[in-house]
């Protein structure tokens, strides 16, 4: 229409705008708009963000035919590549381990390369080549499925800001050492890493996130840490184990992290917080500790409930606090109120959660325990709002007495709600 | 002052404002707040202290026309503001965006001059939506794209060229063409500069990169066919242009079959890396001037009709192409060739270094 020639529209925008238009486009799309114009050749040629999957080419039954022409493409693209790449995502089932792993890391060694993200298949672990360890500028580092092998000779990495290794078969000294030697180091997830002892020094860490059987785990330097999130599978031997250690695992856990601001306990971390001598009054205070989650803690160990005890009462500053419990009401034991004159001995007399808002406690049962932390909390919680508690499903009969015990708590905070959630 | 004149003086009148220049001139007086919004203004305010008067304007990139400033005050307005829910920032978003696309891309352009780089991150995404799951020829009836790639240069990431019967038809008369011209220049004793098909595994390649530089030079048509005969199971593509290209570079520019239209249908040397249709299959049969014919001995006369054989072929061929090109074209499947070998042309090309 009209006259003069309609005026291209797109092709002259500045290269990060292409860029991030581009990048937003799964990447087969990408490279195809080559064929759109002379100018857009080789635009997307210059992308420095990469993602491939087994999206990039057409799915057929046959695996290995998908994995092959998936392999090929990725060497093409990175073939035909022009410029540096700052992000390198490969992501898909489809690929199990093959030599052109290898270069495909060697070739991006060579290209700055900042974020490398690396998860296959599950069935074959890949061994990380070497060169990988020669990657300058890595910020960010997340491998799963792979078998880690730092040379002597590797300093570490002086950028990396995130590490998230994922079912990585790598030894404890390794990942130590890494650890150690990447200042910078704000975040860092392991998970899955089996029989791992680490002591872990990082002065900048902020976020930390382990899951998995970890045989002992010593936060010893990091005074920055924000917030943890931590699982600890048990297995038969780390159960032993820490029956013969004396060393306290809440000191040497809890110990460097004053500035926790969010914590998160899953699996048996309450437990393995009970190994070793009791600390008694702890020397620190939590004074940024705003949220608490606690899961599969057990009412019925004496132990657990001063661990959650010590915790709560050193964190002033506590704003919300979830606790799910793992005692069940079928044992006897648990039913029969013994040492409850504990409470009166281990709280402090004069213990106050002067900012606590939200509690939240589920699966509960209805064990003896249960109900005495419940009333703790609610005589000494001037500002609470909401006391949420939700039986566990197996308890039917005894949720009537729950209930009768709940009505007769005093509570401190005159617009404390108790909710009881039926599911 | 009285409690009465306190109580008239109005909110408004305590906001501050910023002189803004657009390109063409005009000036605008626009609530400090919402322009701060834009670090480039910002900038200019707090650095080097314009925008306080109308004489101090701040003259804002070219690319913000009052048109555009206009939409970018809207959204720096509702987004200057804090406690919007998640849900409610999503729906101005939407709405926002809703425009034509020429807007759209003005739009992009000058949010990126004044460096606001959640509304460039906005209107990228829209832009990619657009462009996303279209034919070549939608995207570029949308963005106004001229369509000036060759139509040889089209072709190379077509992997229905080699099914194409004429096709194959085609590159075995010039294979035959090359073969004979071979034995001529044998003859001649003239050191010809010979198609340099190298199909070398990534082994091999390795090893010539670590050690002895052997046959990088001379590779002769047999050996390459024996090669070519070894890698039939594997997925080998020798596209349309590899074999055009190497009967261009056997023989300068005497051939025969130079007719302009067959001119055409040669790529640009280098530019061959084009990202094929995965579906090569195909290519293991296509590899074809394999077989028993090559080794014909060609007499001259035999050879002057198979220049003229191939010149109407490819006149032929070429008459018939933008309508097959239509059909070719339409479900474009990009994706890289079966064959990851590397191959390197006799001609030295400036782009790969």
């Amino acid at each position: 229409m009209g006259d003069s020639p309609d005026l291209d529209l797109i092709s002259d925008l500045p290269q990060s705008i292409i860029e991030s238009i581009l990048t937003r486009l799964p990447i087969i799309e990408a490279v195809r708009t080559s064929i759109l114009s002379s100018k857009w050749r080789y635009r997307w040629a210059s992308l420095t963000h990469l993602a491939f999957d087994e999206k990039c080419v057409t799915s057929t039954n046959d695996r290995t035919f998908v994995e092959n022409k998936l392999i090929n493409f990725i060497t093409r693209a990175l073939f035909l590549h022009q410029g540096p790449i700052h992000k390198f995502q490969l992501c898909t089932s489809f690929l199990t381990s093959c030599p052109d792993i290898d270069q495909w890391i060697l070739f991006l060694s060579r290209k700055d390369i900042k974020e490398l993200v690396l998860e296959l298949d599950e069935n074959e672990w890949i061994r990380v080549p070497s060169c990988l360890f020669n990657c300058k500028k890595l910020t960010r580092l997340e491998l799963s499925r792979c078998e880690l092998d730092p040379p002597s000779t590797f300093k570490g990495f002086s950028f990396l800001k995130s590490l998230k290794l994922y079912q990585v078969y790598v030894a404890s000294d390794a990942i130590e050492s890494v650890i150690i030697n990447c200042p910078l180091l704000e975040s860092l997830s392991l998970s899955y890493i089996d029989s791992l002892t680490l002591n872990i020094r990082s002065p900048n860490l902020k976020y930390l996130c382990l899951e998995g059987e970890f045989k002992d785990i010593c936060l010893e330097n990091t005074p920055l840490l924000i917030a943890m999130s931590v699982a600890m599978y048990m297995t038969e031997d780390i159960a032993e184990h820490m029956e013969q250690s004396s060393s306290c695992n809440f000191i040497k856990f809890l110990g460097g992290a004053p500035h926790l601001e969010r914590l998160i306990g899953r699996i048996y971390f309450t437990k393995y917080l009970t190994v070793g001598d009791d600390p008694g009054r702890l020397p620190i205070k939590y004074i940024n500790l705003k949220i608490i989650e606690l899961y599969q803690v057990s009412f019925e160990d004496m132990k657990e409930i001063l661990v959650v005890l010590r915790l709560i009462t050193n964190s002033p500053n506590l704003k919300e606090l979830q606790i799910s419990s793992s005692s069940n009401s079928y044992t006897l034991a648990a039913m029969e109120a013994t040492d409850l004159e504990f409470w009166e001995k281990e709280c402090p007399s004069h213990c106050i959660f002067g900012r606590l808002r939200v509690v939240k406690m589920t699966e509960m049962s209805g064990v003896p325990h249960e109900m005495e932390f419940i009333r703790f909390l609610l005589e000494n919680s001037p500002v609470l709002e909401v006391m949420s508690i939700a039986p566990c499903s197996s308890v039917t009969e005894g949720r009537l007495n729950m209930l009768i015990e709940l009505v007769r708590f005093r509570r401190a905070s005159p617009r404390a709600e108790i909710l009881f959630i039926q599911n | 002052m009285s409690e009465v004149d306190m109580a008239v003086i109005k909110p408004e009148m305590m906001k501050s404002y910023i002189w803004l220049q657009t390109a063409d001139g005009s000036i605008q007086q626009v609530d400090q707040k919402v322009a701060i919004f834009s670090p480039m203004i910002r900038q200019e305010i707090t650095q080097k202290g314009m925008g306080s008067s109308k004489n101090y304007a701040i003259s804002l990139p070219q690319q913000v026309n009052p048109v555009m400033l206009s939409l970018i005050l809207d959204y720096c307005r509702f987004h200057q503001v804090t406690g919007h829910s998640p849900k409610e920032i999503k729906s101005f978003d939407e709405k926002f965006i809703r425009m034509d696309t020429k807007k759209l891309c003005e739009l992009t352009s000058a949010a990126d001059s004044l460096q606001l780089k959640p509304l460039v991150d906005l209107t990228s995404r829209a832009l990619a939506r657009i462009i996303e799951g279209k034919t070549p020829e939608e995207i570029r009836e949308i963005f106004h794209l001229p369509d000036d790639l060759t139509e040889e240069e089209k072709l190379e990431p077509l992997k229905n060229t080699t099914d194409d019967l004429r096709i194959r038809l085609l590159n075995r008369l010039y294979a035959r063409k090359r073969k004979e011209l071979k034995e001529r220049e044998k003859l001649k004793n003239v050191e010809a500069e010979e198609e340099h098909v190298d199909d070398r595994s990534v082994d091999d390649l390795l090893s010539f990169i670590n050690g002895g530089n052997g046959d990088s030079k001379g590779v002769k048509a047999s050996k390459n066919k024996k090669k070519n005969r070894r890698r039939k199971d594997q997925q080998k593509s020798v596209s349309i242009d590899e074999s055009i290209e190497c009967r261009k570079d056997s023989n300068g520019l005497n051939f025969a079959c130079h007719s302009a239209k067959v001119d055409k249908l040669r790529p640009h040397p280098g530019e061959t890396s084009k990202l094929l249709d995965a579906e090569d299959d195909a290519f293991a049969n296509k590899v074809e001037f394999d077989d028993g014919d090559i080794d014909d001995e060609i007499d001259p006369a035999l050879k002057e009709i198979i220049d003229r054989e191939v010149e109407d072929f490819a006149r032929r061929l070429n008459s018939d192409w933008p309508k097959r090109m239509q059909e070719i074209l339409r479900p474009v499947h990009l994706s890289i060739n079966g064959n990851g070998s590397i191959k390197r042309y006799s001609r030295p090309d400036p782009e790969w270094k």
